[in-house]
């Protein structure tokens, strides 16, 4: 590199590094404590992000009434790619210097990010990372409160079984994305285990709309019931176009259909459908329902993504108090190990022994509009 | 020191998008608007991790080796077809090519589809980065003023004329198309060994456009611009995020358009990239 | 199979609008305008506005969100393409400015409404199933390929018939010599851009209600798709991009019909590579597309 430019480069850094911190920035509040969350604000997740960082908001504001520890979360967009998930993380364990951290959205994300945590010794609590691998693997400072598919599906299938008494399946999944496609490898295992046929199966990209093709060709080979692995956008659609071909057998979904944006988005097309998730939205615990309540207050649609940030904050806010009340890295980091049993709106809520989420799921069917519990 | 380690990633990046601006630039040196190189970079960052998966014992460097190696072997068969296509046609075609790669790794199994390779060991430092860097600089700087760099520069103003004056020009396009895909083999194995994964979804066209605009910005007027170019755009985004932050804005849509507008202010009134500043100053 | 075919023909008739705007711009300007697919999107958004909040039928805000794309288009070329009018590298700058614009509306929108996806409200448009032979498709499925091919009809001939046409026809030949027969190059270019976004606003419009999808990315899904259109199609040519679309349609549906659908988009970018490198010009491009 030539004088000049390695000048430029040079100027350039410095001049981040000698920028004054602006008041108001990262330092933890007194008797509280500093936590970073990771959200995919833009990009290829900004959907997910965008209610994450709601159902965030809601739970600090909602502990912080209720006496709880005073957490400040500093929300920072990974824009959906690992550079900047990487980025932000070393910046918040390196230079706001928080004592725990939110996130990331994508489990691609949590995969390269995670392990600067993990080496740092800041604990991490995953609040949407489904993928079955590769994420509490990577250390012991890793957690998570997204039940993976594999703790969802079985149960839901086995109900829906009993219920419609179905032999042969098609399926169609999504296969760019690391949410469906870590859903379909665990469908396609619990059909197998259960002795369902699978007669075919078609794929999908995250962002197609058009569905006809696929769905002309799994409804072409008569399979009893329909199973799909497909985030809320895409779900609503393709429910949709599946009935307008003529498509009136039943519909199995994955963790994704889990939001009231499907059924909006579906209209008619989402009587019927059943799903397997791991937030119960009618639940009548009060922790749910006051999680309901808050989200209300903010004007957001509560939905899965949501109630798994809430009671991310819930779970370190516990974890603090378990803790004695004392913030520092290892101090949350013991106290995530002694959470147990918590109310939350997923249920009562405790960790794996390999620091996974552990509650009850439950199978939800689509009835005049609204989702209803499967007894 | 804790500045350091708070951007310590940020400057891995710099360097990593440099060598990506720099494989751009070894096409369009020569007048070639390929963009391929998300793919050829897909194809250094899996072969470098499935070796390191699969072959604990082999050396780093044999590893490097080895992801440069196939996505120039890929290119020359590409390569031949593809570069007698002018202009936009190309441009095209090669984006064709990357995102068949991208569809490729999504669909096979081997490599668990979208979600990728995990819990890659981290073999990249720094210093591995900016050497590799430094080594991509020196070869790109010595075309420059060799009869080689002449051809190029002939080839870039008017090809039907360069030809007619005896320069093998499907040689010399065909050479650079190669070291393009070799220099973004590379960075896609250091990315892969310093980000513990790879995935296909970071090797779209999205990909490939932030490499073109990178160079472009930075200028290609000199062998050194898409460096700066790079630096400039991997920088620039934090520090919007501090701007952003500090001007009260929610992160977010205002960082994408921030990017954009400065792409568009850039392109509009620097023509000649970043480096035309410097020029200018230089002259002066 | 018939309905597979009527599924191509669908979504072939959206893929040939969105073209045809875009190969217009090609032809005439000899650039990529890649702030085509943000067009199609804020369309939506627009069309999405005006029959929720402002409450219009579906008749009059689709004609309102066309024109605005239109002017959208005037205000792309003013702003992201005429200042670079001069300079020997356009292809190249035109395209990353082009690039820059779309990002930046893809901003504003993303601002505005968020990334949430939205759907015209329920009733937008009337809920009727007809049946074909053995197919079903819906009313709204019939009118969109209608007012697709009507408006590429239209298209076609204001460019055979009309005097813009031939202007336009002639800046798309060589924009010294038109301007030499005394053609408002300038005009002729905002007016070209004017009825390429408007097409692409069409389109948008009308892919949001087919597929009840608006939001900030919907326009990267058909980016790519397009550009496979108007290669097979031949760039600069409209018959040619309309065919190309319909045909690219069909070959998607059959291709997820007969190998599945994972090899559906490779196979749109297959034919892409084939054509580029068997016949470069396309089913009915004049643009000479090798170097010699």
């Amino acid at each position: 590199m030539s004088s000049a430019s390695r000048r430029m480069v040079v100027l350039l850094l410095l001049g981040i590094a000698c920028k004054e911190k602006p008041a108001g920035e990262a330092s933890a509040p007194s008797g509280g404590a500093l936590i970073g969350a990771a959200l995919s604000l833009t990009g290829a997740a900004a959907v997910y992000g965008a209610q994450q960082r709601a159902g965030i908001q809601a739970a600090a504001e909602e502990i912080a009434q209720g006496g709880g520890p005073k957490l400040q979360v500093l929300i920072e967009d990974d824009g959906s790619t690992k550079e900047q998930g990487i980025t932000v993380f070393q910046k918040f364990i390196n230079r706001d210097k928080v004592s725990a951290i939110l996130g990331p959205t994508l489990s691609n994300t949590a995969s390269a990010a995670d392990p600067l945590a993990q080496q740092a010794q800041v604990p991490v609590l995953g609040i949407s990372n489904t993928a079955a691998t590769g994420i509490t693997d990577i250390g012991n400072y890793i957690w998570r409160d997204s039940l993976t598919e594999a703790q969802v599906i079985p149960g839901a299938f086995k109900k829906a079984r009993e219920k419609l008494g179905f032999k042969s399946a098609g399926v169609l999944y999504g296969n760019d994305d690391v949410f469906t496609k870590a859903g379909y490898d665990v469908m396609r295992k619990t059909l197998a285990d259960q002795g369902i046929k699978v007669l075919d199966t078609q794929t999908f990209a995250k962002p197609d709309r058009d569905f006809h093709a696929q769905l002309t060709a799994l409804i072409g080979v008569k399979p009893d019931v329909v199973v799909v692995s497909a985030l809320a956008d895409n779900a609503a659609a393709i429910v949709s176009q599946a009935r307008q071909l003529g498509w009136s057998g039943p519909i199995l979904g994955g963790n994704g259909f889990n939001s009231p944006a499907f059924i909006k988005n579906a209209g008619a097309a989402a009587e019927g459908v059943m799903v397997g998730t791991s937030w119960n939205s009618l639940s009548q615990e009060p922790a749910n329902q006051k999680f309901l309540e808050a989200m209300k207050k903010r004007g957001v649609n509560p939905d899965q993504f949501s109630a798994q940030a809430f009671t991310g904050v819930q779970i370190l806010a516990e974890a603090i108090k378990r803790a004695g009340g004392k913030t520092g890295r290892e101090e949350i980091e013991k106290g995530l190990g002694l959470v147990k049993d918590l109310d939350t709106p997923l249920g009562k809520f405790s960790f794996t022994p390999s620091r996974d989420a552990q509650h009850d799921p439950s199978v939800q069917q689509v009835k005049d509009g609204k989702f209803q519990i499967v007894q | 020191m804790d500045l350091f380690l708070a951007y310590q990633s940020l400057i891995a990046f710099v360097g990593i998008n440099g060598l990506l601006a720099l494989s751009v630039y070894a096409t369009l040196c020569c007048g070639q608007l390929s963009l391929a190189n998300a793919g050829f970079m897909a194809i250094g960052a899996y072969t470098g991790a499935l070796i390191t998966q699969h072959a604990r014992g082999v050396p780093f460097v044999a590893v490097l080796a080895a992801s440069a190696l196939l996505p120039a072997i890929i290119a020359v068969p590409l390569g031949l077809p593809v570069l007698r296509l002018r202009g936009v046609f190309l441009a095209i075609a090669t984006i064709g090519f990357g995102e068949m790669v991208r569809l490729f790794f999504v669909n096979w199994d081997y490599t668990n589809g979208a979600l990728g390779l995990v819990a890659i060991p981290q073999r990249t430092h720094l210093w591995t980065i900016f050497l590799a860097l430094a080594g991509a600089l020196y070869l790109l700087g010595r075309l420059r003023g060799s009869r080689a760099g002449y051809a190029l520069e002939a080839i870039r103003e008017d090809e039907t004329a360069a030809r007619t004056m005896g320069i093998d020009t499907t040689a010399h396009k065909l050479a650079m198309f190669v070291l393009g895909a070799a220099i973004a083999g590379v960075a896609g194995a250091l990315e892969a060994h310093l980000t513990f994964m790879v995935a296909p979804s970071g090797y779209g066209f999205g990909r490939v456009v932030d490499m073109l605009v990178q160079a472009v910005v930075g200028g290609t007027a000199a062998f050194f611009g898409p460096v700066i170019g790079a630096a400039f755009l991997t920088v620039l985004p934090e520090v919007l995020r501090e701007a952003g932050a500090r001007l009260g804005f929610a992160p977010g849509p205002f960082r994408l358009f921030l990017n954009g507008a400065i792409l568009l202010v850039v392109i509009l009134f620097l023509p000649n990239g970043l480096v035309s500043l410097l020029r200018r100053r230089r002259a002066a | 199979m018939g309905q597979q075919a009527l599924n191509g023909v669908f979504v072939g008739s959206i893929y040939a609008l969105f073209a045809v705007g875009y190969t217009l711009v090609f032809g005439v300007l000899d650039i990529l305008n890649l702030a085509h697919q943000a067009v199609f999107m804020l369309a939506a958004f627009a069309a999405l506005l005006l029959v929720a909040d402002a409450h219009l039928p579906l008749w009059a805000a689709m004609p309102l969100a066309v024109l605005f794309a239109g002017l959208l288009g005037i205000l792309l070329e003013r702003l992201a393409f005429r200042p670079l009018r001069g300079r020997a590298d356009s292809n190249i700058s035109g395209l990353i400015s082009s690039l820059a614009m779309g990002t930046v509306f893809e901003a504003i929108a993303l601002q505005i409404f968020g990334p949430d996806t939205s759907r015209f409200p329920h009733g937008t448009f009337p809920d009727r199933l007809i049946r074909i032979g053995g197919a079903s498709a819906s009313l709204l499925q019939l009118c969109i390929i209608a007012i697709s091919v009507v408006l590429m009809a239209l298209l076609t001939l204001l460019l055979a018939r009309t005097r813009l046409g031939r202007q336009i026809r002639a800046v798309a030949e060589s924009p010294r010599a038109a301007r030499i027969l005394g053609v408002n190059v300038d005009r002729v270019i905002a007016a070209a851009f004017f009825i390429s976004s408007s097409l692409g606003g069409a389109a948008g419009v009308l892919f949001a209600l087919a597929f009840n999808s608006i939001s900030p990315d919907v326009g990267r899904s058909v980016e790519l798709k397009g550009l496979a259109v108007i290669i097979l199609g031949g760039m600069g040519s409209i018959p040619g991009a309309v065919i190309a679309g319909f045909a690219l349609g069909l070959i998607e549906v059959f291709t997820v019909a007969g190998f599945g659908s994972s090899y559906r988009d490779a196979v749109s970018f297959a034919v892409l590579f084939v054509v580029l490198l068997a016949r470069p010009r396309g089913l009915l491009g004049q643009a000479a597309a090798r170097e010699a």
